[in-house]
């Protein structure tokens, strides 16, 4: 559906494009609606906007110049990576430039020594690894759409993965991000030292989801290859005693590399993609990794298998070498889009929850799978308790998207209530704007708008998202009010 | 509500709207860290007390007021620890005072630091507005992380109430080695074992000693002995509770502390005076009488800044306490204060003197 | 994905495969990440889901200009995406249906035609191509950058001929193809000779001809079919006579050939015959696989100095026929050392016509194929399609050559 943008600005496309042509090479503006349809979403292909133009610059000097024009104009401005975001944060806006920095792609250094690498925003997340694996090190975060998604784009919604419990999320693992403000200024933030001068504004780059600044170039800490890594898969005939077991394996005092569930539909999904040779009969597997030296492995299979069983998996498998274990965790990594071999459509959600939640959260999906007809595959970065239910609906069936967003919309107000977050790293994007309401009183939402303008005055960098504007919160309220759960008393 | 945030909601309005400072002081142990305090005292050490505490969840919520010790004897009690393990310098350090100043110990190079185990915060704004941002969960990405943003801010930002921490077992193996080495190759071997997949904890050289702390599981620990040689240092205890608390003879006296934070692999920074490198060599001590300019610009060279960490009320005013920064980060600077403190209520030029 | 075809397609069959195929696609992007094209240029619309879209756009009638085309045109129909793909989506197939649309709504310019006209008439015509290729070496300096390189620099590799007389029970035909006869004749013959030391006996229909990709390729779609037409036609009597498999010496004619049964499923006379051949007809690294125990004795009757090779595995072989490792394995049966190629998933530019249709981003592509091949300093480069070889030979001072000859050599 087209998103009804609330946040509006007069742009005289005409002059804002004769600038931008001045800037770059004719090749790298694209102004034709031919062009720039297949730009008007990203990962999330339910909201949609045909931007005005959309441009590819290759340099910092252009992307100055960029912000510069923009900023005078007044034109807003959409940042955009690999657009593999599942929230449409690099979903353009009507009246505005995508500013694409895939061409930004250079793998600047790979420093073993001090472990860093110093890469362009438009570098894809694997490439950084696969760039240091002859040094014996990796950048450890790894987003399920690693192979496609770019390092710019994991700064910009502070991407998790699976393996985030043990090795921290973007934020943990970045030293360094250079970029400009949106008056073309350039700017660093952090520094190569573990830390820099003056407030933590590197904190707050990360998942800023391009509404302060446009990011040039990162550095990023690169991190030592475990010498061994293993997976158990633990199968459980019920999907509420794999959503216990989790909780288990963390009160035995075990830190997995990796704490992960599919259940039935995401196995039967997945599996003639990967050929992984899940067991398709259980109703929920467990993806349990542990990693460190070939001991301490042994050691914590054994202390892992033990509470896995005792919490009821009817059957363990453990991954006999690297190319099994990385065929193991193919099926999960590929779990969205191999979705899209059982649905047309489907709409995934991101909401974190207490980790003791899990089975009641999971009890709640499957009575709102029912409510609403549609099929739901489960996905969980289990060890952090952050969900994603898959919705799967069809968009040329009227009314099934709005069936699947009202689901979803349960879904996180279940997780706000269950004392937990409407997003753990997806990102809030247009998908989520206007739940943040659910989460977040006016007055905070207020407070995140001050700090924007503390770095976007004139609120030109990818407006509309991320934070609701104050009459959506009301709009909210006043139609969700009452299906929208009260969240706990707070203070 | 509770009475005590009234009450201080009550006395921020007043304070903003009467243009008063306020001087958040929870244990008054960091007195001395940043530009010399100033504004009405405003104590939080009345607002105590762990909040909940769900060990499998590895959250913990507690009062800024709560005193450190507090807070980790109870994570203790269950196996658990601040793996970041703050400083407390004093004995009144409270958790709001750890979140505000942000300054990590000896173990930060290998598991990261406060701003990293921060989740949630709740804070009263300079205009009275009690907010929280973040939650009890590990995953969050809705809204600006504003809870990491407070960590390090000094108060400037706002007055924290409640702050929910991330925790983790306390490593089941632990083991100390010392070698005899120069500081340059202490920092060649910190960088190059920095690479290995080894359990290095903790890292110090001073005086021509390089003591590495290992911690971890059994296998690995033993494993890491093995592979590293050096002697082994019984009861070492005592020697990294001396780092993270300052109390080793190095931090002894009343010459200057300057902590001067650089890419790991700077070589030595050629300084006058003696030098303690902690964090696998992303963290140098130096003591004595430098030239600020000198150093700070040596520092940025290696990619960090200089901090005058402890000095005279005189020197640091001199000199400035923190690393001036460039003219766009001063400008985001002074805009976030604007947006967060508008009337500059909050331990005013505790970081910065504009801001 | 949402997908409204327009009318004009909508109940046609093409229009009923793209809308199910449109239908799989959910835009994750992973696709770009092992696009050649993308990779190079950071353009959606150089990438699979960008060119997706400009089709699904088309299909749903929206107006259609050279743009479009330009970045259908810049497709190598590597089908990496395929590879990458976790929906499943039939990339190349949305693909041909959009060419072949967009071919009737936006024509091409004089010059652009005649290029495709002469590449479609000479190409698959061995009495026009082998000729032309002795011309053009004659003429060599005189022609233009990206004819020149097409041209070999010498005779073709010297062969040493059929086997003389083959007349073993097992037999299997083999596709003698368009350009390969008259670039690399040894290729078909050193695989007869080896297929006769492990009993089987290969032979050629002298009727048969190009498999019809290239003209399927060229805008050219209802011509290809009547090339495929023919070779059904000149193969169908060996078939009725039992033979057992037809087999494919280039893997760009192989994955073609594989897909007879899917391009003629609407023409009654011809869909059974059509996917017979395509369930009979194996990747010479498919039979020789099938065949290692016979195979691996005889590789390892005499000592060779050691060699160290590096293998370009076509698209055609690892993405468009999903074969993989195997043609490694063999080597490595026959005591080669392989050396690591990094991004082994990217094509070489090669891609049928596309070195001479696109020739600054087939350059590209070569040259990051070749450091990529060269980084491991081996003696030769060998890979499994004509198409590569002669592209890559025409960069590359080491010899390119058909796997299938070291493995002979080595008997």
């Amino acid at each position: 559906m087209a998103f009804a943008n609330d946040v509006r600005f007069p742009v005289d496309r005409r002059e804002i494009l004769g600038r931008l042509q001045a800037i770059l090479p004719r090749h790298l503006v694209l102004a034709e609606e031919e062009e720039l349809r297949p730009y008007e979403c990203d990962g999330l292909t339910a909201y949609r906007a045909l931007p005005l133009i959309v441009v590819l610059p290759e340099t910092e000097t252009q992307v100055g110049a960029i912000l510069k024009a923009c900023h005078e104009l007044k034109v807003p401005l959409v940042p955009r990576g690999a657009a593999t975001g599942l929230s449409g944060g690099a979903m353009p806006h009507e009246d505005g430039v995508v500013l694409s920095l895939a061409r930004f792609k250079k793998i600047l250094k790979i420093d073993p020594l001090s472990r860093t690498a110093v890469v362009q925003p438009g570098v894809r997340n694997l490439a950084v690894s696969e760039a240091a694996a002859p040094y014996g090190l990796y950048y450890a975060p790894d987003p399920s759409s690693q192979i496609a998604c770019t390092i710019g784009g994991n700064v910009a919604e502070n991407s998790g993965g699976v393996h985030c419990l043990k090795y921290g999320l973007t934020v943990h693992n970045v030293l360094k991000v250079r970029g400009f403000t949106i008056n073309g200024e350039a700017v660093e933030f952090g520094a190569e030292a573990l830390d820099a001068a003056g407030l933590d504004l590197l904190a707050i780059i990360n998942g800023s989801e391009g509404l302060l600044a446009v990011i040039t170039e990162v550095t990023v800490k690169l991190t030592p290859k475990p010498e061994l890594a293993q997976v158990v898969l633990a199968y459980f005939d019920d999907v509420q005693k794999a959503g216990n077991a989790v909780a288990d394996v963390i009160a035995a005092g075990i830190i997995p590399g990796g704490l992960e569930m599919m259940d039935k539909p995401a196995t039967h999904a997945v599996e003639p993609y990967v050929k992984a040779g899940y067991d398709l009969d259980a109703e929920a597997v467990l993806l349990c990794e542990s990693d460190g030296t070939p001991v301490e492995v042994a050691e914590e299979i054994e202390r892992m298998k033990a509470v896995l069983e005792k919490s009821g998996a009817t059957s363990l498998v453990v991954s006999q070498n690297e190319a099994e274990r990385l065929r193991f965790w193919a099926g999960r990594k590929a779990a969205f889009p191999a979705v899209g071999r059982i649905t047309p459509d489907y709409l995934c959600m991101d909401g974190t929850i207490p980790r003791k939640r899990l089975a009641e959260m999971l009890e709640a999906i499957a009575d709102l799978s029912v409510k609403y007809g549609l099929r739901c595959a489960n996905v969980f970065h289990a060890g952090d308790g952050n969900l994603h239910p898959l919705i799967m609906y069809d968009a040329n069936q009227p009314g099934e998207l709005e069936r699947a967003t009202a689901f979803g919309s349960e879904i996180l107000e279940l997780s706000v209530k269950l004392g937990g977050t409407i997003t753990g790293e997806h990102g809030v994007g247009v998908e989520k704007v206007d739940l943040m309401a659910a989460q977040f009183t006016p007055a905070e939402i207020s407070a995140f708008h001050r700090l924007k303008a503390a770095f976007d005055e004139k609120g030109l960098l990818n407006p509309g998202k991320g934070i609701p504007t104050l009459a959506r919160c009301r709009e909210y309220t006043q139609t969700r009010g009452a299906a929208a759960v009260t969240p706990p008393p707070r203070f | 509500m509770d009475a005590q945030l009234k009450e201080w909601i009550a006395r921020v309005h007043d304070a903003a709207e009467a243009g008063k400072a306020l001087c958040i002081r929870g244990g008054g142990s960091k007195d001395f860290y940043g530009a010399v305090p100033v504004g009405e005292l405003l104590d939080t050490t009345g607002y105590r007390g762990i909040v909940s505490y769900e060990p499998t969840e590895l959250v913990v919520t507690v009062r800024a007021g709560t005193p450190l010790a507090e807070l980790e004897a109870a994570l203790k009690e269950k196996g658990q620890c601040l793996p970041f393990e703050p400083p407390h310098f004093g004995a009144g350090a409270t958790v709001g005072g750890m979140v505000a100043a942000g300054l990590s110990g000896p173990r930060r190079a290998a598991v990261g630091a406060v701003r990293d185990y921060v989740l949630g915060v709740k804070l009263i704004d300079g205009k009275g507005g009690l907010l929280a941002f973040g939650g009890q969960v590990m995953k969050n990405v809705a809204g600006y992380d504003v809870p990491r943003l407070m960590a390090g801010s000094l108060g400037t930002l706002g007055l924290l109430t409640e702050i929910s921490l991330k925790v983790l077992p306390l490593p089941m193996a632990g083991m100390t080695l010392r070698f005899a080495m120069t500081e340059t190759e202490a920092l060649k071997k910190l960088n190059e074992w920095g690479g290995k997949p080894l359990p290095i904890a903790a890292s110090a050289w001073c005086d021509g000693a390089l003591t590495v702390r290992l911690a971890g599981a059994f296998a690995a620990v033993r494993a890491a002995r093995e592979a590293l040689g050096g002697e082994e240092v019984a009861d070492a205890g005592a020697f990294w509770q001396s780092l993270r608390e300052q109390t080793h003879p190095f931090f002894a006296g009343d010459s200057p502390l300057w902590r001067v934070a650089v890419a790991s692999v700077s070589p030595p920074l050629a300084q006058p005076g003696s030098t303690f490198v902690e964090w696998g060599g992303a963290q140098r001590w130096l003591r004595g009488e430098l030239d600020a300019g000198q150093l700070r610009a040596i520092a940025a060279q290696c990619g960090g800044h200089a901090t005058l960490f402890r000095a005279d009320a005189e020197s640091k005013a001199r000199v400035g306490v923190f690393q001036p920064l460039s003219p766009v980060l001063a400008r985001l600077h002074r805009n976030l204060k604007q947006a967060f403190d508008p009337a500059g209520v909050f331990n005013r030029g505790r970081m910065y003197p504009d801001y | 994905m949402q997908t409204n075809l327009a009318d004009f397609i909508k109940d046609t069959p093409d229009g009923r495969e793209a809308d199910a195929i449109l239908r799989t696609c959910v835009h994750c992007g992973f696709c770009t990440a092992t696009c050649p094209t993308y990779q190079l240029l950071g353009d959606e619309l150089d990438g699979p889901r960008g060119r997706i879209y400009l089709i699904k756009q088309m299909l749903e009638g929206k107006p259609v200009t050279e743009k479009t085309q330009l970045h259908l045109d810049r497709c190598l129909t590597c089908r990496s995406c395929e590879t990458t793909c976790p929906s499943g989506v039939k990339y190349h197939r949305l693909l041909d249906i959009g060419r072949k649309v967009l071919n009737e709504r936006v024509p091409r310019p004089l010059a652009q035609r005649l290029v495709r006209t002469a590449l479609k008439e000479a190409l698959p015509r061995p009495w026009i191509f082998r000729p032309a290729v002795a011309a053009g070496q004659l003429v060599r300096p005189l022609l233009p950058q990206v004819l020149s390189d097409k041209v070999p620099t010498s005779a073709p590799g010297q062969s040493r001929g059929w086997p003389e007389k083959s007349n073993h029970p097992r037999r299997m035909l083999v596709l003698a193809g368009c350009v390969q006869p008259g670039l690399a004749p040894n290729t078909n013959a050193a695989t007869a000779r080896l297929l006769d030391r492990i009993g089987i006996t290969l032979f050629e229909a002298p009727e048969a001809g190009c498999c019809g990709a290239l003209r399927f390729h060229l805008d050219a779609q209802e011509q290809a079919l009547d090339d495929m037409r023919r070779n059904i036609d000149a193969w169908w009597p060996h078939v009725e006579q039992g033979v057992e498999a037809i087999v494919m010496t280039a893997s760009g004619c192989g994955a073609h050939v594989k897909e007879y049964g899917l391009l003629l499923k609407d023409d009654p006379a011809y869909a059974a015959k059509a996917e017979r051949i395509a369930a009979l007809t194996l990747d010479i690294s498919e039979v020789l696989a099938a065949e290692a125990e016979k195979l691996k004795p005889l590789l390892v009757t005499r000592q060779h100095p050691p060699l160290k090779l590096a293998f370009h595995s076509p698209c055609t072989l690892q993405h468009g026929q999903k074969i993989k490792g195997v043609v490694e394995e063999l080597l490595q049966a026959a005591g080669v050392e392989l050396t690591p190629v990094p991004d082994p998933h990217l094509c070489c530019g090669s891609a049928g016509t596309y070195s001479i249709l696109q020739p600054a981003l087939s350059k590209q592509l070569r040259d990051n194929k070749l450091a990529a091949l060269n980084s491991g300093a081996p003696a030769a480069i060998v890979t499994a399609n004509i198409g590569c070889q002669t592209h890559l030979q025409a960069g590359s001072a080491k010899p390119v050559r058909h796997w299938v000859e070291i493995i002979e050599e080595r008997l």
